[in-house]
């Protein structure tokens, strides 16, 4: 099996606080792999390590069969081959789409063309077209910053996508369009896909495999199909949506 | 009764600790920055929007502020040296004053409530928004892009807004001695020009470039470590302006002692 990233026993505390418990995942090249929880699970953190942004306290993560660690990523060129869409978009405000978009770009040194030719192109692709392109992303609504900052993830033509909770915050017809618009970049840059959401019409509509984390660790893993016939009762609560089962809410966390 | 003993050493211990982490904290980053200037990239389109930012528009605040101080200067000055007759030496404490203490100090002050906030209150909010986050997937150092622009504009800036503050400041000097207290302006421009000498103006100009280090160095720092939301981006804010008008008044008392007095 060709594994486009694999995480081995990762851990990590805040203070006494385990968030990460031992989490092993696999992911499969050219799949969307959704990651579903309750909020606090531990889903941000397990992405923020993966990208290097939090050191885990313990286990390996392997990209294309390369350890990834603090110094390798560097190395390896990790971040010119992966693209992130952040919870709250991330936009850098004192720059326009444009620059944006391409901000990643420069450091490539490459010839893809002229920078707003490139800009404009990834428009399209979220759905956009060039009367943005001057705007700052404090003009922008919710929803065109959220496409924006895909437009500005796939910008390198990136093997490997995070998305963290993409329609998160947006309205029933809006996350529909964001994740319409994800399953077309999937298709057309060829990426293989990580998305953390707790939102399961997403998750069902995003997904070729879902996994679902519960007290940071992986407690069920799966075709997104099977998701229905797991007989898993912290799945099956967590796709009702019921408060009754053996998820219990602690209210203080 | 007799657990209370504790409660003192409790929490002197308590805060020296918690000074000896921030020193700590402070060194690591500045070794971090220092790493970052030294290597390339630098970014120089960020640095000259920063000169612009940190320096010119700061021009009006630091003018107006050296011009009162002058002319202050110059009336304390005349009623104190009227009490033993030595009311000619308005010129020349006007002019000692301003370029060897009060523009830089008003300056680096006036800087440390102006751009050490506003520096602090921008990357504090990068810093919640994820916006530091998205700068390292996009393979670019938040260290070199955000914070070494602002450091070396803040010391490039001070030293020239303090030349511009010590000529406004002594011209406020001059207006309030000419019009007000009856000075000549010929014998006032010439008790200026023969007291002031070149390690004067110097002096004041290497504090300058120390303050403007310390207060976009404290602006950053506070800000890149914010967090808790927007209140953590108030509370850094508040932190960055406080630290660093502290430690400019501390670094004067150093310099001055150490280095300027002979
Ligand atoms: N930088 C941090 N410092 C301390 N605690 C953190 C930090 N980041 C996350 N946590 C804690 O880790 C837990 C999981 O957070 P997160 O991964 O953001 O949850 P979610 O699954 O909703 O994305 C939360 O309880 C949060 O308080
Ligand atoms: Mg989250």
């Amino acid at each position: 099996m060709d594994h486009v990233l694999k995480i081995n026993e990762l851990s990590k505390s805040f203070g006494d606080k385990s968030v990460l418990n031992g989490l092993s995942i696999d992911i499969e090249r050219n799949t969307s792999q959704v990651i579903i929880g309750g909020s606090g699970t531990g889903k941000s953190v397990l992405l923020k390590c993966i990208l290097g942004l939090i050191e885990a306290d313990s286990g390996e993560i392997y990209f294309n069969q390369q350890i990834l660690d603090k110094k390798n990523r560097a190395e390896i060129d990790f971040y010119s081959k992966i693209g992130m869409l952040f919870q709250g978009a991330a936009l850098f405000d004192s720059l326009n789409v444009q620059e944006n978009i391409t901000f990643g770009i420069k450091k490539l040194e490459s010839n893809l063309g002229n920078l707003s030719d490139i800009a404009v192109d990834k428009l399209k692709k979220v759905g956009l077209d060039s009367s943005v392109l001057h705007l700052y992303p404090s003009e922008l609504s919710g929803g065109m910053q959220k496409r924006v900052a895909l437009a500005r993830a796939i910008a390198r033509n990136p093997e490997l996508l995070f998305f963290d909770e993409p329609t998160t915050g947006l309205d029933p017809i809006m996350a529909d369009v964001i994740n319409n618009l994800i399953n077309e970049v999937i298709d057309e840059v060829g990426a293989t896909a990580i998305t953390i959401t707790h939102d399961m019409d997403s998750a069902k509509k995003i997904a070729d495999k879902i996994s679902m984390l519960y007290k940071g660790a992986v407690i069920w893993s799966g075709d997104a199909k099977d998701i229905h016939s797991s007989n898993n009762p912290y799945v099956d609560q967590f796709i009702e949506g019921s408060s009754e089962g053996p998820i219990k809410i602690n209210l203080n966390d | 009764m007799y657990k209370y003993i504790y409660i003192i050493p409790e929490t002197i211990g308590r805060s020296v600790l918690r000074m000896c982490a921030s020193i700590g904290r402070i060194a690591i980053f500045f070794y971090d920055f220092f790493m970052c200037l030294i290597t390339p990239p630098i970014y120089i389109k960020s640095l000259l929007s920063q000169l612009v930012r940190i320096g010119y528009n700061s021009l009006p605040v630091i003018g107006l502020t050296a011009f009162f101080t002058g002319g202050v200067l110059a009336l304390q000055i005349y009623v104190g040296g009227s009490r033993f007759n030595a009311e000619n030496i308005v010129a020349s404490i006007v002019a000692l004053g301003i370029t060897r203490e009060l523009g830089p100090v008003i300056a680096g002050l006036m800087l440390a409530g102006r751009v050490s906030a506003s520096i602090s209150a921008e990357i504090a909010t990068m810093r919640v928004t994820e916006q530091i986050d998205a700068l390292i997937t996009l393979s670019t150092n938040p260290m070199k892009y955000l914070i070494v622009p602002r450091v070396l504009a803040a010391v490039i800036s001070l030293p020239i807004l303090v030349i511009i503050a010590d000529i406004i400041g002594i011209m406020g000097g001059f207006v309030v001695g000419t019009k007000s207290l009856g000075f000549i302006e010929q014998s006032y421009i010439k008790n200026t020009l023969d007291i002031i000498e070149f390690r004067d103006v110097i002096s004041g100009l290497i504090k300058a470039a120390v303050f403007g280090f310390i207060v976009a160095f404290m602006g950053c720092y506070h800000g890149y470590n914010s967090t808790g939301g927007a209140q953590g981006v108030g509370r850094s804010t508040t932190l960055a302006v406080v630290s660093a008008s502290i430690l400019i008044l501390a670094s004067n008392y150093i310099l001055t002692s150490l280095v300027f007095t002979n």
